[in-house]
């Protein structure tokens, strides 16, 4: 609609754009500029403050020469290789969101109202009963065997508890099984009552809840003791070990070998088509190499695997050589921290040689990225000692002196602390937005394509290849180049709250918060780093639409 | 209640896209006029410079004595019912007919009064309180009508307001309509790419193509007369025949020719003695004859039976549409044409079938789209 | 979801036919597992908030805490200023969000319906800053609202996120699927511009602005980073600093983490379950932009 003079359409939309583009340009687009300005300076908090007012040097691209291969290269490309190591959880999650939101649309509950209440209604029902079940076969009775003191023992035996009676845990085992009940039962009835909503409910929850809570709940998660996920992991890999055991070693060598050559014979196959596809001008270039790193991606995971494979009757009989730790060393720890937290070079020194004598590798890790940033805010330096403590106390006792698989310690242990990252990451985002795009681009298939699919003979993969796929290119693409922008600039309040920065898990926003906010406040320097990082996007970017181009006009 | 008047309005978009091009029309007090033309023929945009909605470029637009280019269309007295009737959602029935009354601090009673008036004439009293949604296509269109009513304006204009319904309830509301505007008797600017509407409604018609008017005229004189070849096809329940040919002068007068060809018989047509005299100097120039498939006969009877009205075709396809059949025939050079005639069992398909002509509605034109009408030339 | 699409779906499911009852229970079944890995941590989370410190290893080995100690919640607030936490959290979010939805509104109107020169300039330098990352404006941000004086204030959390061009452009784009001949209509009925935004469009963009009062309120609840560098004073922490200052100081004592960080799950939850329907739409609507 234009109607009236130039003048008056000016005025009126300059009276509703002003308020919100006064903020846009004072905290959107004037610090775009203004960052860029600082990148080029020495601008330090320490030394431009009200109290301290030094001449702003300008420092040309010095900063960026600093970052990139001076000074502080050596910290810049670690972090970098850390932030591009988290990476690896996108596809993993994308593929996920793919799975998920597929399984969502296939019409697996009753669509029908009527029908949908009526399954619910039996469920719940089922429910009750399968609860009250639970409780009648599992409540153990006042029976004089379990007041007997031989039945105590076995219990102690089997949690190491000495404090509850046998009557107590089966007990409590009992209201853990009803819980159980419960739980599975609450799923399978909302799940049919309400159908695809409480699915995509309960995976997008997460999501919704991610921040600084739920990376609490993860670190509570993680703990090497007492931690959920190790509760469930560990009597895996106990059968697991138990399984390789009984299984003759040659059996394993065997079974890597096998893997290597399914894997190359895989690797082969995809490299012959692509090429063939380039022979006759089927696929570009960018197909191509988009084929070869597919091809790249399943030899290292097919090398590892069956390298693994080979590998486990070593590792799982292979003693680790550590005598269990007595009372008094774990004494002599505790003053050890203590020492650490005071911050004396000298005790330091000493405690650390202590800990490496009776502590097993981890630990030994711990101590190392415990010294490390010993310059650090003493709040820090305190929680540090203490997660420490907690975590590094829970490996004395019980798990550190078998042999065989053991759970790793996931966010204290530098070998694992990414990893712990990237999967609590996967279940993060896996029923996130990422699915809901999914679900929104296969509701938007025309069904026809699938009933002339199935006319011409296609099988349900078929249709997935020639239909379902190529119809969420452009949902994938977007996904894909959201979730790389994303990745390379997250992880920060993970790392901050899960690890502090500590078990090499530092990435690169880490680091810009490092130089901006703690210790120096070089904020030159951290502005230089955000452009690099901005680089680094337009660069992937620029990738991701090359060949996303490509492969959508496939 | 007033004139609207434009003068050589035009309409440009950006730099050089022309949507409307020196567009001259004097609307009277309580006409009801039609823009009808094509899609994109900017009888849109000149209904929407008139209500204040899009920029004038040039010329002037007034309505009663005032020059309205520069007045914002809440001032212009006037009222519009949109295509897709523009009803706001959140808004009660009610509500959506009193808003603009309610904007322009009307008396609550007043109000009350007028809504129910108009809901009474229209038939809506019962549907007062409910929201649009909850609405029929049909219904929703009378609310929009009803939200125009209230106004009370000099001047309504619809944008083809009937073109979103299904055909039976367009053809009652057309009527619906045409009663209304004898009733209100309100000066009225009448949108429509549908010639049937255009013809039942109009006092006059504006026929638009290209931004340029075409042909103003009555309904009949329209039909009848029409300016030029574009005209004459659009207008009219079936398009007009065409077959390109020339004049040649014989001793029994002039007559319109085209050869044969492909074993197929040529074109010649006798021109009467009325209108021989204006296409004289066009003998021996390539020319265009054009008559209504309605005007045709298999029998030289009555209107008929003239001399040299008589025109032999290739007979293709039969569709039979109960009183009339409309019978496809195949010219010399290829092209088809349509004889609707009156209907019977059995008619020859692949033959050779002589036709006879109406005569008073057979037209000669300048052969390019917009070639003139020669032998009835538009009243100016 | 048309009719058709309806009737069509019930027939095929995605892979285009209609699923073998087996394959569509071994879908259901996986869907339950999957469920349970999704839902466990939270069951979980509950069970230690409930229990006694020295409890939390039993239970993880006996799936059942020994005694139920609810207390746990109250002794949160007596512990740190955690109502206080909450207070901020939500009076922040709470601001930011309402300032948020109404300055993007309003510029949003300006560039959806209004015709003025340069319009499209504006708009796309908008958009242009869409392109540049966040960890960009982090420090200069930080310098511009210590020089307004905002540092260690409400202020500084709540100002800086009145504005967003990301929203302005959801909005906009909500905004131009309206149809023209509405406010036609209200200006020809006689409206002026602040009638037919305020009568017309908030009406009609409604959804769009739920959806952006939905993702601000979030972001803005969840927010982390800024309230870090900005507030030095226990009495001004949000609750993802104070959860953070709590487990730095408490982080032993499992089960009042797990009781503090349950309870700032709260508010997210009450607002997905109640607009979790615009949520959805506005996550596939936000996509439209790539």
């Amino acid at each position: 609609m234009k109607v009236g003079s130039v003048r008056r359409r000016t005025l009126i939309a300059l009276a509703f754009l002003l308020p919100n583009l006064l903020g846009f340009l004072i905290f959107t687009a004037g610090p775009i500029v203004f960052s860029l300005y600082m990148s080029l300076t020495d601008w330090s908090l320490t030394k431009h403050n009200q109290f301290s007012d030094q001449p702003l040097q300008f420092v040309g691209f010095d900063n960026y020469a600093k970052i990139l291969w001076g000074s502080e290269s050596e910290f810049f490309w670690d972090y970098f290789e850390n932030t591009l190591f988290l990476m690896i959880g996108i596809p993993i999650s994308i593929a996920g969101s793919l799975v998920l939101a597929i399984m969502l649309s296939t019409k697996c509950t009753p669509t029908r109202l009527g029908s949908r209440l009526k399954s619910a209604l039996i469920a719940g029902g089922v429910t009750v009963l399968a609860c009250l079940g639970a409780w009648l076969v599992t409540t153990p009775t006042m029976d004089p065997a379990f007041a007997d003191e031989a039945a105590r023992a076995v219990m102690s035996d089997e949690t190491g508890l000495t404090d509850l009676s046998g009557f107590q845990v089966a007990t409590l085992r009992s209201h853990a099984a009803i819980l159980a009940v419960a739980v599975l039962g609450g799923l399978i009835t909302f799940g049919l009552g309400i159908g695809q909503v409480f699915f995509r409910t309960v995976f997008y929850l997460p999501t919704l809840l991610a921040g600084v809570a739920m990376f609490l709940l993860w670190k509570t998660l993680y703990r090497p003791k007492g931690g959920l996920v190790n509760a469930v992991l560990q009597p895996v890999l106990d059968t697991l070990d138990a399984t390789v055991g009984a299984v003759p070693p040659f059996m394993w060598y065997a079974l890597g070998v096998v893997i290597w050559l399914i894997t190359l014979a895989l690797c082969v196959k995809l490299v012959l088509v692509g090429l063939d596809r380039l022979k006759h001008n089927e696929a570009g270039i960018a197909a191509f190499c988009a084929r070869l790193g597919i091809v790249a991606t399943l030899g290292a995971t097919g090398w590892f695997v069956g390298y693994w494979s080979a590998q486990l009757p070593e590792r799982a009989l292979l003693p680790t050589g550590l005598a269990p730790i007595t009372a008094a060393q774990l004494d002599s720890v505790s003053t050890d921290l203590q020492a650490l937290a005071s911050g004396d070079a000298s005790l330091i020194a000493g405690a650390i040689e202590e800990l490496k004598a009776i502590a097993p590798v981890p630990v030994e890790q711990t101590v190392e990225s415990l010294v490390k940033p010993a310059t650090v805010a003493g709040v820090e330096l305190a929680s540090l000692s203490q997660a420490v403590e907690s975590n590094a106390g829970a490996s004395f006792d019980g798990y550190t002196a078998g042999e065989g698989l053991q759970a790793p310690e996931w966010l204290i242990s530098a070998t694992w602390a990414k990893t712990a990252l990237i999967v609590m990451g996967v279940w993060l985002g896996i029923g996130g937005g990422n699915m809901l795009l999914y679900l929104a681009g296969l509701s938007n298939i025309p069904p026809e394509l699938y009933e002339a699919a199935s006319i011409d003979g296609a099988s349900g993969w078929q249709q997935f290849i020639h239909v379902t796929w190529p119809q969420l290119a452009p949902t994938t693409f977007f996904i894909v180049i959201m979730s790389t922008i994303g990745g390379l600039q997250g992880g920060f309040e993970q790392v901050m709250i899960m690890t502090q920065g500590k078990a090499d898990t530092r990435v690169l926003a880490y680091y810009q918060y490092e130089l901006a906010f703690t210790d120096q406040f070089q904020l030159g320097l951290a502005s230089a780093v955000g452009w690099v990082m901005t680089g680094f996007i337009f660069v992937l970017t620029a990738v991701n639409f090359r060949l996303g181009s490509q492969l959508t006009n496939d | 209640m007033a004139q609207v008047t434009l003068e050589s309005v035009r309409k440009v978009y950006g730099k050089d896209v022309v949507a409307v091009e020196s567009f001259g029309l004097d609307i009277a007090d309580g006409e009801f006029i039609v823009l009808v033309g094509p899609s994109g023929c900017g009888k849109s945009t000149t209904l929407r410079m008139v209500a204040g909605l899009e920029e004038i470029t040039g010329g002037t637009v007034r309505i009663g004595e005032r020059v309205v280019n520069n007045v914002l269309p809440k001032d212009r007295d006037i009222a519009m019912v949109f295509q897709n009737y523009a009803l706001y959602p959140h808004m009660t029935v009610y509500k959506n007919m009193a808003f603009g009354l309610t904007l322009r601090k009307m008396p609550r009673e007043e109000i009350s009064k007028r809504v129910n008036e108009a809901a009474d004439l229209l038939g809506i009293s019962h549907l007062l309180e409910r929201k649009p949604k909850a609405l029929s296509g049909g219904q929703r269109q009378r609310v929009a009508l009803g939200r125009a009513i209230v106004r009370e304006p000099s001047v309504f204009l619809f944008d083809e307001p009937l073109s979103n319904l299904d055909a039976k309830l367009r053809a009652t509301t057309r009527t619906e309509i045409k009663r209304l505007h004898k009733r209100l008797r309100t000066t009225t600017i009448y949108v429509t790419h549908d010639q049937t509407e255009a013809m039942t409604l109009g006092d006059r018609i504006v026929v638009m193509s290209d931004g340029k008017v075409q042909q103003v005229d009555t309904p009949l004189g329209v039909y009848k007369r029409p300016a030029n070849r574009f005209v004459g096809a659009f207008v009219g329940a079936t398009p007009m025949n065409f077959v390109e040919g020339k004049i040649e002068s014989a001793d029994d007068g002039l007559w319109f020719t085209a050869p044969a060809a492909n074993s197929m018989p040529g074109v010649r047509i006798r021109m009467t003695d009325d209108v021989s005299g204006r296409l004289a100097e066009h003998t021996g120039k390539p020319l265009t004859l054009g008559w209504r498939p309605s005007a045709m006969s298999e029998h030289a009877e009555g209107k008929f039976a003239i001399f040299g009205n008589q025109i032999t075709l290739r007979t293709a396809v039969v569709e039979p549409l109960g009183k009339n059949i409309d019978v496809s025939c195949e010219l010399p050079d290829g092209s088809h044409v349509l004889a609707r005639i009156d209907a019977r069992e059995d008619f020859p398909v692949g033959e050779d079938v002589p036709f006879y002509l109406d005569m008073d509605h057979v037209h000669i034109f300048e052969p390019s789209e917009f070639g003139r009408n020669l032998s009835h030339p538009a009243r100016t | 979801m048309s009719k058709q699409q309806l009737a069509a779906s019930e027939q095929l499911d995605v892979v285009g036919r209609k699923p073998f009852p087996l394959v569509r229970a071994l879908v259901f079944v996986g869907l339950v597992l999957l469920g349970i890995t999704f839902v466990l941590p939270f069951v979980w989370q509950v069970l230690i908030s409930v229990s006694s410190l020295t409890d939390v290893d039993l239970l993880t080995q006996l799936g059942y805490p020994p005694d139920l100690k609810p207390e746990n919640y109250g002794e949160v607030f007596e512990k740190v200023e955690f109502a206080r936490y909450f207070f901020n959290s939500i009076f922040i979010a709470g601001w930011a969000t309402l300032l948020q939805v109404i300055t993007c509104a309003m510029a949003a109107y300006a560039f959806a319906r209004l015709s003025w020169p340069g319009r499209d300039k504006v708009f796309f330098l908008y958009l242009g800053t869409l392109m540049v990352p966040g960890v960009v404006l982090m420090v200069p941000n930080f310098v511009i609202v210590l020089r307004l004086g905002m540092f260690n204030d409400y202020l500084g959390l709540i100002i800086p996120a009145a504005f967003s061009a990301y929203g302005t452009f959801l909005l906009r784009q909500f905004m131009l699927t309206v149809p023209s001949s509405l406010d036609e209509a209200a200006a020809i009925d006689g409206a002026s511009h602040w009638r037919i935004f305020t009568q017309i469009m908030l009406p009609m963009a409604r959804p769009g602005l739920i959806v952006l009062a939905i993702f601000a309120f979030l972001f803005n609840y969840n927010s982390f980073f800024w309230p870090l560098i900005l507030i030095k004073d226990d009495n001004l922490r949000t609750l993802p600093i104070g959860l953070m200052a709590f487990d730095s100081t408490y982080g032993r004592d499992t089960p009042l983490i797990m009781a503090g960080s349950l309870m700032a799950m709260i508010p997210p939850i009450i607002v997905f379950l109640v607009l979790q329907k615009y949520l959805v739409k506005g996550i596939q609507l936000g996509a439209v932009k790539g």
